[in-house]
């Protein structure tokens, strides 16, 4: 008996050694910071002057006087919209690609490629395309006669958004093509088979059989578009820093100006308790969304 | 018939594919230009190719500096990552008491984005007084959560019998793991290497706010300064970003199968 609790005792140490190092950078990193953040919202805090309780303060700030906060909400959740657009697109190429196509894995390679790619990089392969003088989009569209003069791409308040949305959605494609072919390769032949032998046509087939069962998949590519906007601070930071004006600011631009260009760590503090409750809001519906049933799979 | 079935997804996915490919034709080609690379109309080819701007990149920055540095947080971040997570996940395939409670609290730090924690990280970075240091940029990258499970995932389809004969000869836990269980999940090893890797070569949020000091900025800094220093009026930052690339496309191509693996494995597990 003792020897057995003796054996106990060894494994639960040893599996507090093995964790602890993992869990100590988890701690330090995502746990921690977490409530050092809320808890910062509601100080009045510089490097400068000692930590102050002042409530609300920062949330009255951000909500009433910061117009700033307001637009970088509304084009977060307008950049978001590269997660469907992205989603869409990658369906249509995965349902193209997952067949005994001949080359299928050669166009599944290239259109991954842009994935692993470093973001500031493809950020400026972008702001090249988009270039006035020697951007490649803007002389194909003189070529063609669409515009008879070059258009500024990134410098306008028009164009900006859906331009980085654009070079966005280039290079998230690919990973969702990726979830979405596994997801594809998952729904068992025979409910296609027995489908035809009903006669069902091919787009019955699609939205009975595909879009049923490909669900959890599509929950996923959401979930990962969500916190692909919330997060995507590389690009927009490169490609346009926020501007012209605000035009392209998001809540994470925002976030590190006001934090790290004003030395404001309270405000941007409260800041990113608002993102981040944005951000759980929109996990939870993507998750009603799916039938509630995405996480249970597996 | 079925061949000529197949032409128009040929024709739908090569024009994909161009879309995708395009973009990088156009950088390579503008670091190969000599002339002006603001002449319009643009050349389609490049005119007189040649690789001065790849000469100029090593003069124009401290390019073997910024190199070296990402190298170095590279290797803490892949070397880590291989040890921490082979040991985490080692745990989780034992039964211990609260392991559930384990697992849940690391699938909800997978909902916290990093980018939610920057404030009182960068506060804790410097407490820690390893701000502007190697270790400080690796620092947050040294463990993943999915790459735990990856681990996880390749441990728990081991035969248990395996693992009892080992632990019949004596052989305790950390040998175990280190003779038994990492040489058969090859697979999760390269899975770890590379998405770790990608992940701390193509970081660029965390190195800017923790280096202030150029001497240790990484190459995405490195590429994101040199931007706004020429103002893009050289074909050596196209150089540059080609030069930066070559790493990340060369292990993502050598590895494909693995890092596919790794994302799609973390994704559904997550």
């Amino acid at each position: 008996m003792s020897t057995l609790l003796g054996r106990q005792g060894r494994q639960t140490a040893m599996v507090a050694c093995f964790l602890l190092p993992s869990l100590a950078v988890f701690l330090l990193y995502r746990i921690l910071p977490l409530g050092w953040n809320v808890w910062l919202s509601f100080q009045s805090w510089s490097p400068l002057h000692p930590a102050q309780f002042i409530g609300l303060d920062n949330y009255d700030e951000m909500l009433r006087d910061d117009d700033v906060f307001w637009t970088a909400l509304r084009n977060t959740l307008v950049f978001m919209s590269s997660a469907p657009i992205a989603i869409v697109l990658a369906l249509g190429i995965a349902l193209l690609v997952n067949s005994d196509l001949r080359g299928a894995a050669i166009y599944r390679t290239i259109v991954f490629l842009s994935y692993p790619l470093m973001t500031v990089a493809v950020a400026i392969i972008w702001r090249w395309m988009y270039d006035e003088r020697g951007g490649l989009i803007n002389f194909v569209l003189r070529r063609l006669g669409l515009v008879d003069k070059p258009l500024a791409f990134l410098q306008s308040f028009d164009l900006a958004m859906p331009s980085v949305i654009a070079a966005d959605v280039w290079q998230v494609l690919g990973f969702h093509m990726i979830i979405l072919l596994t997801g594809l390769q998952s729904i068992p032949p025979h409910l296609y088979e027995a489908a035809r032998v009903d006669g069902a046509p091919a787009w019955a087939r699609f939205w009975r059989i595909t879009v049923p069962m490909l669900r959890p998949s599509l929950f996923l590519c959401a979930v990962i578009g969500i916190l692909n906007s919330f997060s995507s601070f590389d690009l927009v930071y490169v490609m346009t820093n926020g501007g012209p004006g605000h035009a392209t600011e998001l809540l994470i631009t925002w976030i590190y100006k006001t934090g790290f260009g004003q030395s404001r760590f309270d405000y941007a503090a409260a800041l990113t308790v608002a993102q981040f409750a944005l951000l759980l809001v929109l996990t939870f519906l993507a998750h009603l969304a799916s039938g509630g049933n995405a996480g249970e799979r597996a | 018939m079925r061949a000529r079935g197949m032409w128009p997804r040929h024709a739908a996915l090569l024009v994909v594919c161009a879309i995708m490919l395009v973009p990088f034709y156009w950088v390579v080609k503008t670091s190969l230009t000599g002339e002006n690379i603001y002449a319009y109309p643009p050349r389609l080819l490049p005119q007189a190719p040649h690789l001065f701007n790849y000469v100029d990149v090593w003069y124009l920055i401290p390019f073997p500096r910024y190199l070296l540095n990402s190298v170095i947080v590279s290797l803490l971040a892949v070397g880590g990552n291989i040890v921490l997570n082979a040991l985490a996940a080692y745990a989780l395939t034992r039964a211990f008491p609260g392991r559930r409670w384990v697992v849940l609290l690391l699938l909800s730090c997978m909902l916290i984005p990093f980018q939610a924690t920057i404030i009182p990280a960068y506060l804790i970075t410097a407490r820690l007084g390893l701000l502007n240091s190697w270790l400080g940029l690796a620092l947050p990258m040294l463990s993943t959560i999915v790459c735990i499970f990856v681990f996880k995932a390749a441990f728990e389809a081991v035969p248990r019998s395996l693992i009892d004969a080992a632990r019949m000869d004596g052989l305790g836990d950390l040998r175990i793991l280190a003779r038994v269980l990492l040489p058969l999940c090859k697979p999760a090893i390269a899975t770890n290497v590379i998405l770790s890797f990608i992940w701390s070569w193509n970081n660029f949020m965390w190195p800017l706010i923790v280096t202030r000091d150029p001497l240790m900025q990484t190459l995405p800094l490195g590429l994101a300064r040199f931007l706004s220093y020429v103002e893009d009026t050289t074909g050596a930052l196209y150089a540059f970003v080609v030069m930066v690339l070559v790493p990340g496309l060369a292990v993502f191509l050598m590895a494909q199968k693995e890092f596919m693996r790794g994302l799609t494995a973390g994704a559904t597990k997550g």
